[in-house]
């Protein structure tokens, strides 16, 4: 009986040890296994930073970025070629700008959307976006591709999609297939009558038309700001105001 | 300082899934209103951020990831076993690679914070220590399989 008992014991013994072993094995594994995954989590991340930094110095025809960003900015928004707000809105402020400079996307990103919301969509004041190609030779193709997207309504979707996907100045990037990039992801509809517009002697002349009219004003810069509404003296020149605030006064006194 | 037992870990980490899945629910439901978060410190960062492209992947609001993210370490938080232990690890260790590329995302391309986003971020971070505690101070063993709230 004693021997029974004492090989039951023994077996027992054995079995824990075994469960022991396994337990330690497991164990390892299960730790190998973590490290590999915080391994592959480090390398995925350091892709998608890299990949994504690659993409963000802008003018990259394959990667346009903020485009629901810009859709609900304009969303909503009453569009007439390259004015936007309410069409009987008293006020109007004139945008000179030129879609390579970087100011003027400043401007875009920062200030006007400001402006948009506290005066264009309450129906105060509408905001005309006149061409004034000072940067280089791809800002007249540049402006005339914007006015072709005005001519089917989504002339300012185009314009914010562009400063916000700029790439660097006259580095060449703003060229056809950028340009079409953006008319498709501004949501320009028929993109066949859009490209045959935009080459119109009609829209290229346009631009340097509103060029001229820029220089007549005595504007040396982009952007620069007209304004006019029952209160102001015809068209006043505000030049270049640097706050929302400074936009808005000048609506309200031209109002 | 002695270190965690596994039931103490376990229910910090169903705590803070919690929250986790409380932050998460309201981004998703702040933002399928076609609005976004509220900045508790105003400065429009949220709008900023909830507006961007990189808010949604495929259509799908990166804080519905977020909840099914939370929801999986809950879950983990009432199972002591490996497969809980290595699981709840790995989903941490994804949603903290994830929060760390949508907050470079933040700072460095949409230049706007979401205090909300922030918020996720760290409690993913906490979520990631917590679990890695866990698995290297507890895979391998064997205790009671259910959330002992009564310890």
């Amino acid at each position: 009986m004693s021997n029974k008992r004492e090989r039951e014991k023994r077996r027992e013994e054995r079995l824990q040890e075994e469960a022991k072993v396994d337990t330690g094995e497991r164990r390892t594994r299960l730790l190998q296994f973590g490290a590999g995954a915080v391994f592959l989590v480090i390398v995925a991340v350091v892709v998608l930073i890299v990949a994504n930094s690659g993409g963000s110095s802008g003018g990259d025809a394959e990667n346009l970025k903020e485009v629901s960003a810009v859709d609900s900015l304009v969303a909503g928004v009453p569009q007439n070629g390259m004015t936007i707000g309410k069409p009987q809105a008293k006020v109007e402020l004139i945008e000179y700008g030129d879609l390579q400079c970087p100011v003027c996307k400043a401007y875009s990103e920062e200030i006007l959307p400001a402006v948009i919301e506290s005066k264009v969509d309450s129906g105060d004041a509408k905001i005309t976006f006149h061409n004034f190609t000072i940067i280089g030779e791809q800002s007249t193709p540049a402006g005339a591709a914007a006015l072709a997207a005005g001519e089917q309504g989504r002339g300012w979707n185009y314009l914010e999609l562009f400063y916000r996907n700029q790439g660097k100045e006259n580095s060449g990037y703003a060229d056809d297939e950028f340009l079409t990039a953006v008319a498709k992801a501004a949501g320009v509809k028929n993109i066949a009558k859009w490209e045959k517009e935009r080459k119109s002697a009609k829209l290229t002349d346009e631009v340097k038309a509103t060029t001229a009219q820029a220089i007549r004003y005595g504007f040396t810069g982009t952007p620069s700001f007209a304004i006019k509404g029952p209160g102001s003296n015809g068209t006043e020149l505000l030049g270049s105001p640097s706050t929302p605030g400074e936009f808005e006064e000048a609506i309200e006194a031209a109002s | 300082m002695n270190f965690p037992t596994e039931a103490t870990l376990r229910r910090i980490i169903a705590f803070v899934a919690a929250l986790g899945i409380g932050v998460a629910t309201y981004i998703t439901i702040a933002d399928s209103g076609g609005g976004a978060p509220t900045c508790l410190a105003g400065g429009g960062g949220c709008e900023t951020v909830a507006n961007s492209s990189y808010s949604h992947i495929a259509g799908v609001n990166v804080a519905v990831f977020g909840i099914f993210g939370y929801v999986a370490l809950l879950i983990s938080a009432f199972f002591a076993n490996d497969a809980a232990r290595f699981g709840g690890f790995a989903v941490a260790l994804g949603g903290f690679g994830f929060s760390i590329y949508l907050t470079y995302l933040e700072i460095f391309t949409i230049e706007a914070i979401c205090q909300w986003c922030v918020a996720s971020a760290v409690l993913m971070t906490i979520l990631f220590l917590l679990n890695a505690t866990r698995l290297i101070g507890y895979a391998g063993t064997t205790t009671s399989a259910t959330l002992p709230d009564e310890g």
